[in-house]
């Protein structure tokens, strides 16, 4: 039998397939969130199968995650993303000891045990500064897309200072140093700080390594590498950053 | 007529309680159905909770919200009115040793905007008069004097001043300035007394220098001589001590409720109504004698399930262990602070945890006052054993202290939006209840209407219990 784990983020849905062990993912897929949330999900859903060749009566469990998830009416249940993400990251992690996940809309960072469980957990679910969100709003300004920002940074040689604690009094900052010709790979790279900063203080003064980094900005080139450097840790990617949620929602429907 | 016990919505309560009626209801002079306070008072938030079915919690229920009411009365009939402020549970309690006056806590306008669900235009007010939200929600408080809508005008305004939290301080000054004098009395930062000090032990396992409460029973004093000046009468150390007393007859209530509540193997009152029943603990709702009964009928009540094995818990409908197993008992929570908005101590059943301690921010007014002491003795050490006080540290010692004595196996913290005194606390707590329990906290800021992150909230709260429970697991 088959498991499956949905995450339904505010920016993406992501499904997970993987057999009623929890050990091999059979299949997975992405999609972009909307207004119909149940309808993308399941759609996406069918599709997942439909490419793993998998049919919908050998899926015994469903587990729902994110955001979303109490939109995903066809789920059995429902699991919040911190534990999801924990049974995620530290199946394709096993050493992982924190994680960070940021997401579109919040950023989590969750310490686990020795055994993998969820020890503790900080969220930023109040201000954009420390999501995705705040990139988007960046590459937007830039005209560039999201997934060129970390190129773009990389070829920053003095990272420049964004002050403003608020994303939309960062967006003014944006502007006046575009303005005073600050260079926008310099621009990008101290967004990445500031977004760092933001997750860093979610930390305390305890960053139990090893640290792994998720979620759909993971995806970003040289986000990593800032929060490496804020944290003085090193920060290692996660295998299918986007994916962690929905692979620890079907492990977790295995485990009924 | 005896049902089982459940949350029910307000339109439930509308059929419920014809049937209660039916059944031979017995209700006090300011009974009736919830509804109507929706429809007279504009309590809107009312439609959103869900409350407990028993007539004991209907009692309560109707019981706080017509304190207006009482004051009103007492206006007419010539009682003397104190609003007293900050302090939560002292002077009251000196106030109401006088036969011909009434207190209560003009503070407690901080739920009017959740309860009316902004429809009163409370906080506006208060930005207009530079009082805005960067302030903690008391400076409702401010619109409420304005509008007289909400309570009538004190005789006499009391506020504690000096260990309070700036924002209080802050809105009280305003409120000053307004026009409405107030007798200010200084409360000092409690701190342990150093070694060639005499120690005071204070209620709640504090100490205090002997210094700092012979001061404290000095402020008091005054306060005690414009409460006397008011009533028109000596408030004697007789009256003080019957006045402690009867005091002491509520908390003892209190005590009986909470031990019941937090030890019963299931629970058998919902988070909400006990919080709203502490809350009469500070004032007495304006009505001492009738807080007294409706207690009992809790008590009683409460009594009546742990009997019959009853709870109130729902079962976790879409919450599941994460190790497999089908049905649990729901998760022990110990809760910090009162939420702003009333709605969310509904989430606690709902994502499947229970109470089993509270600290919300007036335990001293809980505590027994010392009956063994001279009366103005007992109320100073009362006084400075509130949690708000003392160091944010001396206050974790007793969260972890009582949090232990039932068996939380997690915690929630509740910030006040603007409330200075818990900007940094918070931390602080959690770290302590971690090292000194193990058992995972979460702090979640509540604004006085929490719609917009309700989804955010509840989140919070189900990882919190998920994390508890995954613990239950390793620890079986």
């Amino acid at each position: 039998m088959v498991c499956a784990g949905i995450d339904a983020g505010s920016r993406a849905i992501k499904v997970a397939l993987m057999d009623s062990k929890g050990g091999k993912m059979l299949g997975s897929g992405v999609a972009d969130q909307g207004v119909e949330q149940e309808a993308l999900a399941r759609r996406l859903f069918e599709d997942v199968l439909a490419r793993a060749g998998i049919a919908r009566n050998r899926v015994s469990r469903i587990v729902a995650t994110g955001y979303g998830r109490n939109n995903v009416g066809f789920a059995d249940t429902t699991i919040t993303e911190i534990t999801c993400h924990a049974v995620g990251v530290r199946h394709l992690v096993p050493d992982a000891m924190t994680i960070i996940e940021i997401g579109g809309q919040d950023s989590k960072l969750i310490r686990l045990n020795s055994r993998g469980a969820v020890q503790d957990f900080a969220m930023n679910d109040r201000c954009a500064a420390g999501t995705g969100c705040f990139l988007e709003m960046v590459a937007r300004r830039l005209g560039i897309s999201l997934s060129d920002l970390g190129q773009l940074a990389a070829r920053s040689t003095k990272a420049a200072a964004i002050s403003s604690m608020c994303a939309v009094f960062a967006e003014t900052e944006i502007v006046g140093l575009l303005a005073s010709g600050t260079a926008p790979e310099d621009i990008v790279a101290g967004v990445m700080t500031a977004v760092a900063s933001r997750v860093a203080a979610m930390a305390g003064r305890t960053i139990l390594p090893p640290v792994v980094f998720t979620g759909g900005v993971a995806l970003i080139p040289r986000m990593a590498e800032a929060l490496a450097s804020v944290l003085k840790h090193p920060v290692s990617l996660s295998p299918e950053p986007q994916l962690t949620g929905a692979v620890g929602a079907a492990i977790l429907a295995s485990r009924k | 007529m005896n049902t089982s016990p459940r949350q029910i919505t307000l339109d439930e309560w509308d059929v419920h309680y014809e049937a209660l009626r039916a059944a031979g209801l017995r209700e006090p002079p300011y009974g009736g159905p919830l509804r109507r306070h929706v429809e007279r008072d504009s309590d809107l938030r009312l439609a959103r909770l869900r409350f407990d079915n028993s007539p004991a919690a209907l009692r309560l229920w109707n019981f706080l919200l017509t304190e207006e009411d009482r004051l009103q009365a007492a206006r007419r009939d010539g009682t003397k009115i104190v609003g007293t402020m900050k302090d939560l549970g002292t002077v009251p309690v000196m106030a109401y040793s006088l036969p011909n006056v009434v207190a209560f806590y003009p503070d407690g306008a901080w739920w009017i905007p959740c309860v009316m669900e902004l429809s009163d235009g409370l906080l506006g007010i208060a930005n207009t008069l530079g009082v805005d939200e960067s302030f903690c929600p008391v400076r409702a408080m401010l619109g409420a004097f304005l509008t007289e809508a909400h309570f009538p005008i004190p005789d006499l305004l009391i506020c504690s001043a000096g260990a309070t939290c700036d924002d209080f301080s802050a809105i009280a000054q305003r409120l000053n300035g307004l026009g409405y004098p107030i007798l200010w009395w200084e409360i000092p930062s409690r701190r342990r007394p150093e070694a060639e000090e005499e120690a005071v032990d204070l209620p709640g396992g504090f100490t205090a220098s002997r210094q700092q409460v012979d001061f404290v029973r000095a402020e008091l004093e005054r306060v005690r001589g414009a409460l006397e000046t008011l009533a028109g009468m000596p408030l004697t150390a007789d009256r003080l001590a019957a006045g402690i007393r009867a005091a002491n007859a509520v908390r003892r209530r209190f005590d009986e409720l909470r031990r019941l509540v937090f030890s019963a193997e299931r629970c058998p009152l919902p988070a909400l109504e006990l919080l709203i029943a502490e809350m009469l603990a500070i004032h007495f709702c304006s009505d001492r004698e009738e807080t007294i009964a409706v207690l009992d009928d809790l008590i009683a009540e409460v009594k009546r399930r742990i009997a019959a094995g009853q709870g109130v818990e729902r079962a976790p409908a879409s919450r599941e262990s994460t190790c497999s197993l089908k049905q649990e008992p729901p998760t022990k929570v110990f809760w910090v602070n009162p939420v702003a908005d009333l709605r969310v101590m509904n989430l606690l059943e709902d994502c499947g945890g229970r109470l089993c301690g509270t600290e919300f921010l007036f335990c001293h007014a809980l505590d027994e006052l010392p009956e063994d002491a001279p009366p103005m003795e007992a109320l100073a050490r009362a006084a400075l054993a509130d949690p708000m006080v003392g160091p944010a540290t001396q206050r974790a010692e007793r969260i972890c202290r009582d949090a232990g004595r039932f068996g939380a196996e997690a915690l929630i913290l509740s910030r006040i939006p603007g409330a200075s005194h818990c900007a940094t606390e918070g931390e602080i707590i959690r770290g302590l209840v971690q090292e000194r329990l193990g058992v995972p906290a979460v702090e979640i800021e509540v604004p006085p209407v929490s719609d917009s992150v309700a989804a955010t909230l509840r989140s919070r709260i189900e990882a919190l219990i998920e994390t508890a429970r995954e613990r239950r697991c390793r620890c079986d």
